[in-house]
């Protein structure tokens, strides 16, 4: 692989005597779309936040864009903004800003981080909510609109921020399928237009449909990983086997 | 019957000039406490010890000691230490410093109530600590906090009676100084208290139907 | 520093004394208060809201005003720790009707109606089944609420009782000013206040280990 965007080496997360990610190395190209699967407590979303730092690991290197830590040591604060701002985490309850209207959900960030001006962050937000189908909801507070279009303005307002990639953490558990529908067309338009993505999802279907490479994590280890095709029609480990079977007879 | 509504009609005038200085104590007990409120609350959940404690201590204290205590301490302990204010100013600090220490801890139930979600939101998109207390915690901390300090404001203005013992002019001063002159203590009483009342009942209600409307906000 | 201190714990027992009979008879009148604002007949429910906003309604040293000066103005003569006592009570039967209210809430319906499937009177699910279960629950605000009312009673020297605030005065008169009496009055009124809100917090706590069980 060349160059890859992100790069994680020898990742552990311990919560107290619990070892949440044991040793985790991963490569990511740029553009790529990763899919991370496996049951509730593998270490999925640990993992994943891991590269924004929400959780710090004890021990291994990160690289993101054009940062690379040892974390071994606590990082600086300017050096932890940098990293955030090269990234863009969507959360699985949106965790929009319930005070704010839409468009200052969206712009404030790009005001504060950026130090954009208020017109040209207001063009970009204006340009956002057209991609994600909502530019009509801009004076619209969050509490009004349905759980699929805020996870659809949260995209936005990450996207803001001109992230190198985008972090998902289980985007559509938290609601119902037919509004997870429009979230993961959204994601999949983003897809297309080349954005390196990280997802961690429950959604076999999307993962078979636009990912270029599926994780299996398993008590906080990456136990398989390959093309989509492989990894999830032709398992070769028996738990692998089991847990993509669990899923599609409950679909 | 006909007597004691001349009279209440003679000293209603009076009162409210009293019921004034009470309402302007409040004013100035929430204008000053409230930002002092909101630094000890801050300061009371920082990480730092050196802030946090004794920024706990001040408000166990100031919510410890009744406020009547704390009245006589400004207005006579600060003179003997050079600093001679008028009996307003030395009212409205008191209940000011009363005022800080218990909305304190209603500002930091407040801030608490804001979903840690929120805050991660704020750090994933890159932004510094200050700006995630400026625009994201404090706002909604203190939205969450408005029907508890609309029942506090309550409370301080009740307080505010405890001022006539420092010489302030405020409506129970001004009853008591009738019921002197004319020995007629109970009329005089009732009127003061039917004069409190008309503020705290309509406002009471409205504390109510503040904390209903934020109750379905959220919901 | 110590010298007033230690003349300020002559007033504890007065002040303890209030604020003990100030809450024993708010806790019993706070009964008959409870019931009523729970009554089927809307007569007893608006006259106990009433009686309840009222109480709250107007500053206790004003009410403590009403029962010495106005009524003692040849209707009632008390003496002013009587007075006290009898005011901040009747305060207190509002606050701790409101406390009960707040205990019937958290019952669930279901406890009720399961009585009454058995067959049980009215006063025999009060007694047995209702009034034990709201008792358990108001206890923690109870303790609340007297630690309140300890620093509330502090009013009562407006009216003369010899209470802790009073030999405060007192002291700072003498002492022709400082803080002195004042930083030693704060300090016993937390110490008085600890005991109460530590019990408090247990019981708070026993509380929720056994309900969450």
């Amino acid at each position: 692989m060349t160059d890859p965007i992100v790069s994680l080496k020898g990742i552990n997360i311990r919560y107290g005597t619990h070892h949440a990610v044991r040793d985790v190395s991963l490569d990511i190209a740029k553009g790529e779309v990763v899919a991370m699967v496996g049951p509730s407590g593998a270490g999925k979303s640990t993992l994943l936040r891991a590269i924004n730092m929400l959780e710090t690991p004890a021990s291994g290197t990160l690289h993101v864009g054009d940062f690379t830590f040892a974390l071994d040591r606590p990082l600086g604060q300017k050096d932890l903004l940098a990293l955030r701002r090269s990234t863009g985490m969507v959360f699985q309850q949106f965790n929009l800003f319930p005070h704010m209207t839409v468009q200052r959900n969206i712009s404030l960030p790009q005001m504060r981080v950026l130090g954009r001006s208020r017109e040209e962050a207001d063009r970009v937000t204006a340009r956002l909510l057209e991609r994600v189908h909502l530019a009509d909801k801009a004076q619209a507070y969050p509490a009004r609109l349905s759980g699929g279009q805020q996870q659809r303005i949260a995209i936005a307002r990450a996207l803001a921020l001109d992230p190198q990639v985008m972090l998902f953490d289980e985007p559509t558990s938290a609601l119902d399928p037919e509004l997870g529908l429009e979230v993961l067309s959204v994601m999949r338009e983003l897809a297309a237009d080349g954005m390196t993505m990280i997802v961690v999802t429950h959604e076999i279907a999307f993962a078979a449909e636009v990912a270029d490479r599926v994780i299996v994590m398993a008590d906080g280890q990456i136990i398989e990983e390959g093309p989509p095709e492989q990894v999830i029609r032709n398992p070769s480990l028996p738990r692998t086997q089991k847990f993509f079977r669990a899923i599609l007879e409950r679909h | 019957m006909t007597d004691l509504l001349t009279n209440w009609a003679d000293w209603l005038p009076q009162l409210l000039k009293g019921l004034g200085i009470s309402l302007q104590l409040t004013g100035f007990a929430l204008a000053l406490g409230l930002p002092l409120g909101l630094v000890l609350a801050l300061a009371s959940s920082a990480r730092g010890p050196a802030l946090r404690w004794p920024a706990i201590a001040l408000v166990e204290i100031g919510r410890g000691a009744p406020a009547l205590v704390v009245l006589q301490m400004v207005y006579y302990g600060l003179p003997s230490a050079g600093l001679n204010l008028s009996a307003f100013l030395s009212g409205a600090i008191a209940l000011a410093l009363t005022t800080a220490a218990y909305t304190s801890e209603i500002l930091r139930a407040g801030i608490n109530a804001v979903p840690q979600g929120e805050v991660e939101a704020g750090q994933a998109l890159g932004m510094t600590r200050q700006d995630i207390l400026r625009f994201v915690v404090i706002p909604q901390g203190v939205i969450f906090a408005v029907p508890a300090l609309m029942g506090f404001a309550i409370l301080i203005f009740q307080a505010t009676a405890l001022t006539f013992t420092i010489a302030i002019p405020e409506l129970l001063a001004r009853a008591y100084r009738i019921g002197a002159a004319t020995y007629l203590y109970l009329d005089v009483l009732i009127l003061a208290g039917l004069v409190y009342l008309a503020v705290t009942i309509p406002f009471g209600w409205l504390v109510n139907r503040a904390a209903r409307r934020l109750g379905s906000h959220l919901g | 520093m110590l010298d007033t201190f230690l003349a300020l714990l002559h007033g504890v027992p007065v002040s303890l004394a209030v604020t003990g009979l100030a809450f024993a008879l708010g806790a019993v009148l706070g009964v008959p208060l409870v019931l009523m604002r729970r009554a089927g007949h809307w007569l007893p429910r608006l006259l106990a809201r009433i009686y309840i906003e009222i109480a709250r309604g107007i500053p206790p040293v004003v009410w403590l005003f009403i029962i010495f000066f106005g009524l003692g103005s040849g209707i009632v003569t008390l003496t002013p720790f009587q007075a006290a006592s009898l005011g901040m009570g009747l305060i207190s039967a509002a606050y701790l009707a409101e406390i009960y209210r707040g205990g019937f809430l958290t019952l669930p319906a279901g406890q009720d109606a399961a009585a009454v499937a058995l067959g049980m009177t009215r006063l025999d699910r009060l007694r047995f089944v209702l009034a034990p279960q709201v008792l358990r629950v108001s206890i923690p605000p109870m303790a609340t609420f007297l630690v309140s009312l300890l620093k509330d009673t502090t009013v009562a020297s407006t009216i003369g009782v010899r209470d802790v605030m009073m030999l405060v005065t007192q002291q700072a008169q003498a002492a022709g000013g400082g803080f002195a009496p004042f930083i030693s009055a704060a300090v016993l009124y937390i110490l008085l206040s600890i005991p109460v809100a530590l019990l408090a917090r247990k019981m708070d706590a026993r509380l929720r280990a056994r309900t969450s069980r």
